[in-house]
């Protein structure tokens, strides 16, 4: 391709994009808005996904250990656990301090729990992360298999209810997401070919005084780049004061976990503005192919 | 030779018959007049010429190449070698004279030093100077049909094809449009030129293939002339 055919490219989409103001202006709403949304329902999959991560970190596996073991086959047992595929961290809480976390908990400053129930009856235990929560029953079966282990505890049952629901979660966000774009994708497209009808009579002139196909997408593929980018900030800037202004209000609530991460938060506004591009190009590929069929 | 039709036949997906088995052959430099009602063909004749249509049946050659089993990304390469001249003109109204000219020839991707230099050339050619900065909306029929000539003209196509071109012109309007096709065809172009101005065609001398309901009724090209 030569530099003069790149020039008129670029001077053609320009042109165009002035000289079709109100059209030029649809197609840079219908895009923001299509982007907002997608932006909303990508912020909030965002923010259910690290609720669900967090929620799902939380789940930990503690192995109770044999009441008449020395404190070198506990040490020992440790070891073995960490040896086991799977294992990110372990915590030794020694049976004394079971104790005192328990006092503190239920006792009161009345009693002594050591008083009264004349002896400790807490093991020694070991509290367990995965380095993939969805690992924890295999890590707990094989941790339940050492020899000095006398139960293991991972929350059976409501571990697997918790994942089962956080799969689904992801599944049907992931589903919403793709459906949207779908929708962007043909409403930018009716728009786009708003644009295009308008200059019909221009492509098949073109067509016939003999313009190779590329020639002419080319200009409206530069136009549309630049219409699905303006779009995209204007979303951008609406969605960054939104959120914000919801994460300097919602501080105090902290149990709702809101994404704060600039580099996550960065990465998602770039890829909105490369969403707004690709939607642009998209959307007039799809529309400009039945006028070139001259 | 520089157009050859072998039993070429077009029906098009409503089922109209446009054309029934064309064989015709034009030489290079030839001027052509192609008559007929409306609906007879002439038309559908041109457009194939192009390949704006394809036939339904039968071979088409322009220069030996046969314009049927050309790929689609070969047709731009055609068409640089055919100009059109258009009834309605078709000229881009927001664009002067100049420029509608100079679109010809870079939409082809022609470099801005070759158009600088051919396009007042063509301009002076259509004797349209003083006019290239006017607005087509600025210009009488005669004028935007010599804009519409120029453009054709500009990209230096072997092939001329005019499809009514004084359609929409008065009679000496028309006659002076035709001094400039005939002056285009002495110079070397071949002109293929649809009409059904009979009292243009009459005075002419020039070789007249007439359709009718699809099929040649006559050609002069033996020296047989029309009543």
């Amino acid at each position: 391709m030569r530099a003069g055919s790149i020039f008129y490219f670029f001077r053609e989409a320009f042109k165009s994009l002035s000289r079709n103001k109100l059209l030029s202006f649809a197609t840079i709403s219908t895009i923001s808005v299509c982007i907002l949304i997608i932006g909303i329902a990508v912020l909030i999959t965002l923010n259910t996904g690290n609720f669900i991560t967090q929620l799902e970190s939380d789940v930990e596996i503690v192995a109770y250990m044999d009441k008449d073991l020395t404190s070198e086959s506990v040490t020992d047992i440790g070891e073995q656990i960490k040896e086991i595929q799977g294992v990110k961290a372990i915590n030794f809480v020694p049976r004394d301090d079971a104790l005192k976390k328990l006092q503190k908990n239920i006792g009161g400053k009345e009693y002594d729990l050591k008083a009264t129930l004349g002896k400790n009856p807490l093991p020694d235990t070991y509290e367990i992360k995965a380095s993939n929560p969805h690992d924890v029953a295999s890590i707990a079966g094989e941790v339940g298999k050492i020899s000095g282990v006398y139960k293991v505890n991972y929350g059976k049952g409501f571990v697997e209810k918790l994942f089962n629901a956080t799969r689904w979660i992801r599944i049907i966000s992931l589903v919403f997401i793709a459906l949207l774009v779908l929708g962007a994708i043909f409403l930018i497209a009716t728009t786009i070919r708003l644009a295009i009808f308008a200059r019909r009579k221009e492509i098949y002139l073109m067509k016939l005084i003999g313009s190779t196909d590329w020639f002419i997408r080319w200009p409206f593929i530069i136009e549309g780049i630049l219409l699905g980018v303006l779009g995209a900030v204007v979303s951008i800037a609406i969605l960054l004061a939104a959120y914000s202004s919801l994460l300097n209000n919602i501080e105090t609530m902290s149990f709702l976990p809101l994404i704060t991460s600039s580099s996550i938060l960065r990465n998602f506004y770039l890829s909105l503005l490369a969403a707004g591009g690709v939607l642009g190009v998209l959307g007039t590929f799809i529309s400009i192919n039945r006028f070139l069929d001259v | 030779m520089l157009v050859q039709f072998y039993n070429v036949s077009k029906v098009y997906s409503n089922g109209v018959k446009a054309l029934d088995d064309i064989s015709l052959k034009i030489d290079k430099g030839e001027f052509i007049f192609l008559m007929g009602a409306s609906g007879a063909g002439k038309s559908t004749l041109v457009k194939l010429l192009f390949r704006e249509e394809l036939p339904t049946r039968g071979q088409i050659f322009l220069a030996s190449r046969s314009v049927v089993r050309m790929k689609r990304a070969e047709v731009p390469k055609l068409r640089r070698n055919v100009g059109i001249v258009f009834q309605d003109f078709k000229l881009l109204e927001n664009k002067t004279v100049s420029e509608n000219v100079a679109f010809a020839m870079e939409v082809v991707g022609a470099n801005t030093r070759d158009i600088k230099q051919r396009v007042p050339e063509v301009i002076k050619m259509v004797s349209l100077q003083g006019k290239e900065d006017s607005f087509p909306g600025e210009l009488s029929g005669g004028e935007q049909q010599r804009v519409g000539i120029a453009r054709a003209l500009v990209n230096r196509p072997v092939l001329l094809i005019a499809d009514e071109p004084t359609g929409n012109l008065d009679f000496e309007t028309s006659t002076g449009i035709m001094e400039l096709l005939y002056d285009i065809n002495r110079k070397g172009t071949t002109v293929i030129m649809a009409t059904h101005a009979r009292e243009l065609v009459k005075v002419a001398h020039k070789r007249i293939i007439t359709l009718e309901k699809g099929k040649i009724a006559s050609d002069n090209a033996d020296g047989e002339s029309i009543a």
